[in-house]
């Protein structure tokens, strides 16, 4: 108990070198925590994706559209109980900065695909009547503050307006829907394909493509044989279609980033090894400050393992409040953080997983930082310990 | 008090290598020194002085020889032991007091008692005796820097006897301090013979403070030169203490 209060006073003998370790620890703890939840999320959307549903794409890329004409031949294969063309309109709101998904969609049909959507104000009819009517998540009323009935003129970037370049398109808010699943993103807004395909069509002369086709299988289907099916129909062209199940379609989809995972677990690597150095250097200085007082506990009868205790405590105790304080942090700031990356990072959550690995990485950063102090300080000899200066 | 529970050191030799050359710096020594009594060890710089006081506290192990302290040849026991036997039998008193600088005075008495198996109440009420019996009951909660130098030895002293030893060895206990201070230091350390019995050895370059002990015992090139009695000191101190 005296040891242990010994370990405590020691830890503030040099306050501001404390405050500053701990204050590291606390970044440290508080980014490796953070950029851990990305890679979890982004892991976990693909995890969480339906297997019921089937995405459709061309075999060539996710950036040559489709034709319409598909979507007939596509739905009259077995296994198949709805169909629904998707196009990403990658549009902004106001500026560049205000921008995430957007999708023309056939309303009535992703609805249904879609159970995930619970609409909590307007109605599915409102959207499926009003031709320029959109449906938004609630993570788009939270961030703009709209609300049912208002005009949200939308730049677009890959669909210019027939009346000019520069003049937004705009879409009226019928109904909002929030997430039944933790990893749908609430920060979607879905609008009339035929009010899409009228205003391209009016602008360009042509009628636009299909950037995906959305399936709902019928119940008991073989996803495995219905994706066979549906690539064989194009086999001979005149493009070739690649279908994947949604899981494998959200891991594309996060692989055109690069490899994010590896890039994001090598940044908290980075975090990792510079913490670990800078409590190194702290305890090693704090041992050698300590280097008299252990050979008064020497002398006093304590034992080369009290010595041990010590510094190890020390060293244990600084990671573990760091840690601590970092992980609350990340607790703490996950609904500002899952609100400002909703778009990118839907269902941004710190796992149980997270946090015990961030107390077992505070553990090992502990017992390691302390060896080499409290190796010394088991080693030091009593009476040249004495002599030392303060 | 017999011989069993004094100190013993026979043939003793402790040698150091600095910068490449051998010091020899206790040489066969032989010494006696009886349980109970005070003694005070003299001698010029570099006479082996304070290597004996650690080799008798069981902080340096002598290249040959026997230290026989209280009844137990220091030699056969482990380094763990050691410390065992440090933490029952000795008390220390150093010239730099040494107190744990984050602690309260009551904390740094209440220290050693953290290896004995007495309750945390038990520890705490011993220390403040300890602190009350060198005057410092009035001092508990302070650190050692809020102490003068007198006081400081005085709790290095109340933490020297608070686990009842055997042996209490004293390295210039008064070197750091004024006279009015070593005064108070020496007339303790004087009742702590005279009342309690304890057997003290101190080190010390002052006559003056070499009076307060009942025999000296002198060294010289890590040999023995003599040893003095001073009687009957012991009776005068006893009264002076009182």
């Amino acid at each position: 108990m005296d040891l242990l209060r010994l370990v405590w006073r020691n830890l503030w003998r040099r306050k501001l070198r404390t405050f500053l370790t701990v204050g590291s620890l606390v970044v440290a703890f508080f980014l490796l925590c953070t950029l851990r939840t990305l890679v979890t999320t982004i892991q976990s959307g693909a995890d969480a994706a339906s297997a019921s549903r089937l995405i459709v794409q061309s075999a060539v890329s996710l950036f040559v559209d489709l034709p319409q004409s598909y979507q007939t031949k596509i739905q009259s294969v077995p296994g198949i109980e709805g169909i629904s063309k998707w196009q990403w309109f990658g549009g902004y709101y106001q500026e560049e900065r205000n921008r995430f998904a957007q999708f023309a969609v056939d309303p009535a049909e992703t609805l249904e695909i879609y159970p995930e959507m619970q609409i909590t104000e307007g109605s599915a009819e409102a959207f499926e009547k009003q031709r320029r009517g959109a449906l938004i998540g609630t993570g788009l009323v939270e961030k703009y503050g709209w609300k049912l009935g208002d005009t949200v003129p939308i730049l677009p970037e890959l669909f210019p307006h027939p009346d000019g370049p520069g003049i937004a398109w705009e879409f009226e808010v019928a109904a909002i829907y929030e997430p039944t699943a933790r990893n749908f993103d609430p920060n979607m807004m879905m609008f009339h394909w035929d009010y899409f395909e009228d205003t391209v069509k009016a602008g360009s002369g042509e009628a636009p493509g299909v950037g995906t086709y959305i399936l709902a299988l019928e119940p008991g289907a073989d996803p495995t044989a219905v994706m066979g099916r549906v690539d064989a129909l194009f086999e001979n062209g005149p493009q070739r279609v690649q279908t994947t199940s949604e899981s494998e379609f959200q891991k594309q989809f996060v692989s055109m980033f690069g490899n994010v995972p590896f890039f994001v677990s090598a940044i908290g690597g980075g975090v990792l090894i510079a913490i670990l150095l800078a409590v190194v250097n702290t305890m090693l200085m704090a041992g050698r400050e300590q280097t008299r007082d252990i050979g008064i506990l020497k002398a006093l009868g304590f034992t080369d393992g009290d010595a041990v205790k010590l510094l190890a405590l020390q060293s244990m105790l600084i990671c573990l409040v760091g840690a601590g304080l970092g992980l609350l942090l990340a607790q703490v700031t996950e609904p500002g953080i899952a609100g400002a990356l909703g778009s990118m990072f839907p269902g941004y959550a710190v796992t149980s997983s997270t946090y015990a690995l961030g107390a077992v990485v505070a553990v090992g950063l502990g017992l390691f930082a302390g060896i080499a102090p409290a190796w010394r300080a088991a080693r030091l000899d009593t009476v040249q310990a004495l002599s030392a200066k303060d | 008090m017999s011989q069993q529970n004094g100190i013993q050191l026979r043939q003793v030799t402790k040698t150091y290598t600095r910068g490449g050359e051998t010091l020899r710096v206790l040489d066969e020594l032989d010494l006696a020194m009886e349980a109970g009594h005070f003694y005070a060890l003299m001698g010029p710089s570099g006479s082996g002085k304070t290597t004996l006081l650690n080799l008798i506290g069981a902080l340096d192990r002598p290249d040959s020889g026997e230290v026989i302290v209280a009844g137990e040849d220091l030699a056969r026991l482990s380094r763990s032991e050691l410390s065992d036997w440090r933490a029952g039998n000795v008390g220390f008193v150093f010239q730099g007091f040494n107190l744990i600088p984050v602690l309260s005075a009551l904390e740094n008495v209440m220290l050693p008692l953290a290896l004995t198996p007495l309750s945390k109440k038990e520890r705490r009420e011993r220390a403040e005796f300890a602190l009350d019996l060198v005057g410092l009951g009035d001092r508990l909660g302070h650190r050692p820097t809020q102490l003068s130098g007198g006081q400081e030895q005085r709790c290095a002293i109340a933490r020297a006897v608070v686990t009842d030893p055997t042996v209490i060895l004293a390295d210039e206990p008064t070197g750091d301090l004024d006279r009015d201070s070593a005064d108070q230091v020496l007339e303790l350390l004087r009742r702590l013979n005279a009342e309690l019995g304890k057997t003290i050895l101190m080190v010390t370059h002052d006559p003056h403070a070499a009076e307060s002990a009942q025999r000296v015992v002198r060294l010289d090139k890590g040999r023995l030169i003599g040893i003095e009695q001073r009687e009957p000191a012991a009776a005068s101190m006893t009264e002076g203490a009182s």
